[in-house]
């Protein structure tokens, strides 16, 4: 369980993020959508402990080594081969350097990368470094994933085979997933919930929607069930009146200096 | 016509043989005053001579230890100076501005100084070829370190990495990566600071020969020396090459 509550953010000026909540159950898919520039990775990063909130909290029953991330572009060591790469994810975790090299191998090859052991980086393909990223992240064998556009730079078909296997292998884990996306359709797709975070600054979770379509899911299918349109429509129309919203911002801003 | 790239070889080789032969023959003709510029083979027999009665040896014995001397510590140095200024802001206070006038001014300028300072013999010449050395490197890595791929750093904390794991697996790498990208420079640097410290005081070594060639006026024998440098100093740069790509080959 992980469970933000008021969360309030500024990285030196006007806050970014003001009472921002929102909450991601065991074994649940949960998404996070805004504008670009709304605060979306900023209040992933304050779940993480990469920055400090100015308020409020995050609760979470995970301990840091079961948390996965990914994020857009992740960052492999260049000088290590993906096995090592992979590797290196467990050994940190305590895992002797055999049975992370062992189990590095059984998850290069669960995401189709057998034979690519040995590869550096530099020799990947984009989606085969994601893959590479995604069996460092799982084989940790983690209860949370917090990803941060992590399909972002992967071209359309690619990026619905990685997105498959994600699917696949979250629901069959029963890992929770925190996924910051602008991709509405994606976020309606694979989520059981999704979050609305409003326009910045001072930005927080307006909406929340929840998502009824069956799992196990096919990620393109589910965008055939009936309450995908509907909710499409209502998330996409939502979103369009936060974005709408900044041309209201000076007319407040007048209305708070004439009170 | 095409020309093939493979055998450009072939025909860089036959116009070098042309140019030495009209070389050769302008000397034989008169055209060219042999006490400024010997005939190819007057050059050819001084460097004979030089290996035959292996009067070159110690010269080019004396020139290696000063320049690989110089190199070793200077990347020592260099990497420590580097890291450490990286690391605690107090000595970066202190050390950038030594290593930017150093490294502003042309440093073979305190050769004499290191002969006042560390006598005639192989000391001075390791000095030089050092402080060439080392603050290159100091550079390299002092920059390097402050600009290492925050995205790394992020990961390896992000999986658990504490202090010594982002040591051992982001900026060790980070700083070899550097370091060896720098590699043929320092080669370059650490015989050019043996060279020149043999040539303004010195009873050993390529630059002394050099110095001793000037003072007689023997220009074949420069140019004999002249030769080996080269050579030496191709063989050198071929091998840190190697070295370099076998340890980046991640690139
Ligand atoms: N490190 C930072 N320092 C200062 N401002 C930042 C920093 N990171 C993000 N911001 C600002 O915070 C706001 C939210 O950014 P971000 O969280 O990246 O938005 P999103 O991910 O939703 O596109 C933006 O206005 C951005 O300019
Ligand atoms: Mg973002």
């Amino acid at each position: 369980m992980l469970r933000v509550r008021d969360v309030s953010l500024s990285y030196g000026g006007e806050p970014v993020l003001e009472g921002a909540s929102l909450a991601v159950g065991d074994g649940q898919f949960v998404s996070l959508v805004g504008p670009s520039g709304s605060g979306k990775s900023s209040l992933l990063r304050v779940i993480i402990g990469l920055q400090t909130p100015i308020a409020g909290i995050v609760e979470c029953s995970y301990r840091r080594s079961e948390i996965g991330i990914l994020f857009q572009d992740d960052a492999l060591l260049p000088w290590k081969t993906a096995r090592e790469n992979v590797a290196l994810g467990l050994t940190l975790n305590g895992m002797d350097r055999r049975d992370a090299v062992a189990q590095a191998d059984h998850w290069l090859g669960r995401l189709g990368l057998a034979g690519f052991e040995d590869r550096y980086p530099r020799r990947l393909s984009g989606g085969q470094r994601k893959r590479v990223a995604l069996a460092q992240v799982l084989a940790r064998k983690p209860k949370l994933i917090l990803m941060d556009e992590p399909f972002a730079s992967l071209d359309a078909i690619v990026r619905a085979r990685v997105v498959a296997d994600v699917v696949a292998l979250v629901e069959q884990q029963k890992i929770s997933v925190l996924l910051v996306t602008h991709d509405l359709e994606e976020a309606l797709s694979l989520s059981d919930a999704v979050y609305l975070l409003s326009q910045g600054p001072r930005a927080r979770i307006t909406q929340e929607y929840n998502v009824p379509i069956p799992r196990p899911r096919d990620p393109v299918r589910s965008r055939l069930h009936p309450s995908f349109a509907t909710l499409y429509e209502k998330l996409w129309s939502d979103l369009s009146r936060e974005v709408g919203g900044e041309h209201a911002q000076p007319a407040r801003d007048d209305a708070a200096e004439a009170a | 016509m095409t020309l093939d790239p493979r055998h450009a070889w072939i025909r860089q080789l036959a116009t070098l043989a042309l140019v030495l032969a009209l070389w050769e023959a302008a000397g034989y003709a008169g055209w060219l005053n042999p006490l400024f510029a010997p005939p190819p083979s007057r050059i050819g027999s001084a460097l004979h001579d030089l290996f035959s009665d292996g009067r070159i040896w110690p010269h080019l014995e004396a020139t290696f230890t000063a320049a690989l001397g110089g190199l070793i510590l200077g990347i020592i140095v260099g990497i420590a100076l580097g890291v450490l200024a990286a690391l605690i802001p107090f000595i970066a206070e202190l050390l950038e501005p030594v290593m930017t006038l150093l490294n502003a001014i042309p440093r073979v300028v305190l050769a004499p100084l290191f002969v006042i300072w560390l006598g005639v013999g192989i000391s001075s010449k390791i000095a030089l070829s050092f402080i060439l050395v080392s603050v290159l490197i100091f550079f390299t890595v002092f920059t390097g370190i402050r600009q290492v791929d925050r995205r790394l750093v992020e990961r390896i904390t992000t999986l658990g990495g504490g202090r010594w794991a982002l040591i051992r697996h982001v900026y060790l790498p980070s700083v070899a990566a550097w370091v060896l990208g720098n590699l043929k420079v320092a080669v370059g640097f650490a015989f050019t600071g043996a060279c020149v410290g043999e040539f303004v005081a010195a009873t050993r070594g390529l630059g002394y020969l050099l110095s001793f060639a000037q003072s007689t006026y023997n220009a074949a024998l420069m140019f004999a020396i002249i030769l080996i440098i080269m050579v030496v100093v191709l063989v050198i740069f071929s091998l840190s090459g190697r070295l370099e790509k076998y340890l980046m080959r991640w690139t």
